[in-house]
């Protein structure tokens, strides 16, 4: 097994328990974490592929992975304001308990 | 790396920095010179700095004749995204003049500086074929349009349309991220054409297919395709009406076309094959079972919906699969340019006719609510109003001689023509053809409501701004007059196309 490949499984495993976090957890905010990890994992991939990749004087993939931590900071702004807002309207931040809209 | 001055740079970008300095100034405007004045006042202050703003943009954007492809397209600026850009600011003007009266917010300025920071983000994501562009101006569109859908702080619907919109689009964008992690991984580029031209050879690799199918999640879940929808619906619902116009138009029209860029330009070599019984594994077969799944869950969904702006959203989630049909018509490199105008035309004239439903909406919200109820005897109490609801539901529903037939129509032939050989595609445009057939019902149910129903006993005449009747007269005329002549739209977009060398 050669160092890339167990950077990929590593970031695989990562983004798997991200997702398995966001899709089962009922607090928003414990679902935004899951989401920053799937994040995470995407980046760990940029830069093994840039350190590892044929090219790797050509910086791009460590440009990407500052470019979405940047992104994911405010995104993480966003989310805890919305949750928040949710939390003015019901007191809560359980995802079951916000159902007002179904159809 | 070539240098390149800062004036050349100036000169592309243009629109993009009169609109960012717009939205600055309109925050400024709003929160120092006029923070205790009433507030219509600042709603028409705010709005005439921002329509200023969108109008110097499209005039520059009109008369500056520029072309470019900079460092290796992260910037890319010809025709066609000149072309495209000019709808987004117009649909961005449009979105503006029905936000006039509005009342859901004392924000005014922070409102007209994220619209306008959307619609920025919205003209970088059609200005770049580099995915590293591509995420982060999808990521500020994203992330301006989430916090319009929670605009109204008194709503308690709103906060969770919100918080719905943002959990699904962060899990999307993730997905998308991975997927494009993988991309640079296995093209060493994030550049469209060079990741295509690197990509060649490596056929149906897994790690490749699990790229694909993660980018096509992200941009599935921005064009609002099934299984990636179920924000749609609560987003469309409990957002502020004009900030859900946005959604449904502007957005829309800017992910379609980057969207139809990245499958075209960056997946070209990948297609498969999507002919009935020839199936072969690439996008096409992918985006065929997104088209498929789209018409029939939204049009089926929306017969069945008592609120106008959920019915409204299912069909968005209709009008995606119809529009997919225009990136399947692209997978066909010789008839590509084909495809992209069908799809062009299709999404400015879709755009604008839900920017104009949802104006009706709006102001038949001020007489209770958004259900079908409430539209009952509408056209007594305002027919203007009821007249223009009438052209943009049928345009809707593609009834000849308005612009939604003719999208249709030309969406639908570049589809079936895109494999000439053996007529591959014909099966989706039939199954197409069969659910716009469907889609009428919906539509003539709220026609039926305004037009035929009686109204009820302690029904009031809503107040109708003289704004808003000339943004709906106008948005209703040019449904009307770009459906009876269609080549004043398609000839520019077929120009530009020709002139971008798409």
């Amino acid at each position: 097994m050669t160092t890339l490949q167990s950077y990929l499984i590593l970031s695989a495993l990562l983004f798997s328990i991200g997702l398995a976090g966001a899709l089962t957890r009922r607090n928003a905010i414990l679902v935004l974490i899951g989401i920053e990890l799937m994040l995470n994992a995407a980046n760990l991939n940029f830069i093994a592929f840039w350190r590892y990749g044929p090219h790797p004087e050509a910086l791009t993939g460590v440009m990407f992975a500052l470019f979405s931590i940047g992104v994911a900071a405010a995104e993480a702004a966003v989310g805890l304001a919305l949750i928040i807002a949710i939390y003015r309207h019901y007191k809560t931040a359980n995802l079951d308990k916000v159902t007002t809209l179904k159809g | 790396m070539n240098a390149f001055s800062y004036l050349d740079l100036l000169n592309l970008l243009g629109p993009e920095t009169i609109l960012v300095l717009t939205s600055l100034a309109a925050l400024f405007v709003d929160l120092g010179a006029l923070r205790d004045q009433p507030l219509p006042r600042r709603w028409l202050a705010g709005g005439g700095v921002t329509a200023l703003g969108g109008l110097l943009a499209i005039l520059w954007l009109t008369n500056v004749t520029a072309q470019a492809n900079l460092a290796h397209g992260i910037l890319v600026v010809d025709p066609l995204t000149q072309l495209v850009k000019v709808v987004l600011v117009a649909m961005l003007l449009f979105t503006v003049a029905l936000s006039l009266r509005a009342e859901f917010t004392e924000h005014v300025g922070e409102y007209f500086c994220l619209l306008l920071l959307a619609t920025v983000g919205m003209m970088f994501l059609v200005s770049s074929e580099d995915v590293l562009t591509i995420f982060v101006a999808l990521e500020l569109t994203s992330l301006s349009l989430y916090i319009l859908t929670a605009f109204n702080k008194r709503s308690l619907v709103s906060a969770e349309a919100g918080l719905k919109y943002f959990l699904f689009g962060g899990v999307a964008a993730a997905f998308t991220l991975f997927g494009l992690s993988l991309i640079y991984g296995l093209a060493g580029s994030t550049n469209l054409r060079e990741i295509a031209t690197n990509l060649a050879g490596k056929g149906t690799d897994p790690l490749l297919m699990v790229a694909l199918i993660m980018v096509v999640m992200g941009f599935g879940f921005k064009i609002a395709a099934v299984p990636f929808h179920l924000w749609a619906p609560d987003a469309y619902q409990g957002a502020p009406t004009p900030a859900a116009a946005l959604i449904a138009s502007g957005s829309k029209v800017a992910s379609f076309f980057v969207f139809a860029k990245v499958m075209a330009l960056g997946f070209a070599g990948i297609e498969g094959n999507g002919a009935w019984r020839q199936f072969a594994p690439g996008w096409v077969p992918v985006l065929a079972t997104l088209a498929v799944a789209s018409m029939l869950l939204g049009n089926l969904a929306a017969i069945a919906q008592s609120s106008v702006k959920r019915l409204l959203a299912y069909s968005a989630i209709a009008h995606a699969g119809y529009m997919l049909l225009g990136l399947l018509a692209m997978s066909n490199p010789h008839r590509r340019a084909d495809g992209m105008a069908a799809l062009v035309y299709y999404i400015t004239t879709y755009g604008l006719t839900t920017i104009g439903a949802f104006g009706v909406v709006q102001i038949v919200e001020r007489t209770g609510g958004d259900s079908l109820e409430n539209f009952a005897g509408f056209s007594r109490r305002a027919p203007l109003v009821a007249v223009c609801l009438m052209v943009f539901m049928l345009s809707l529903a593609g009834i000849p001689p308005l612009a939604g037939f003719f999208g249709k129509f030309y969406l639908f032939t570049a589809a079936a023509g895109a494999e000439p050989g053996n007529l591959g595609l014909l099966w989706l445009v039939i199954f197409a053809i069969a659910m716009s057939a469907v889609s009428l019902y919906y539509y003539l149910q709220v026609l039926k409501r305004a037009f035929v129903a009686a109204p009820a006993e302690a029904a009031i005449a809503p107040v109708v701004s003289f704004m808003e009747r000339l943004t709906l007269a106008l948005l209703a005329l040019a449904v009307v007059v770009l459906g009876a002549l269609p080549a004043w739209l398609l000839g520019p977009i077929a120009d530009a196309i020709k002139a971008a060398g798409f």
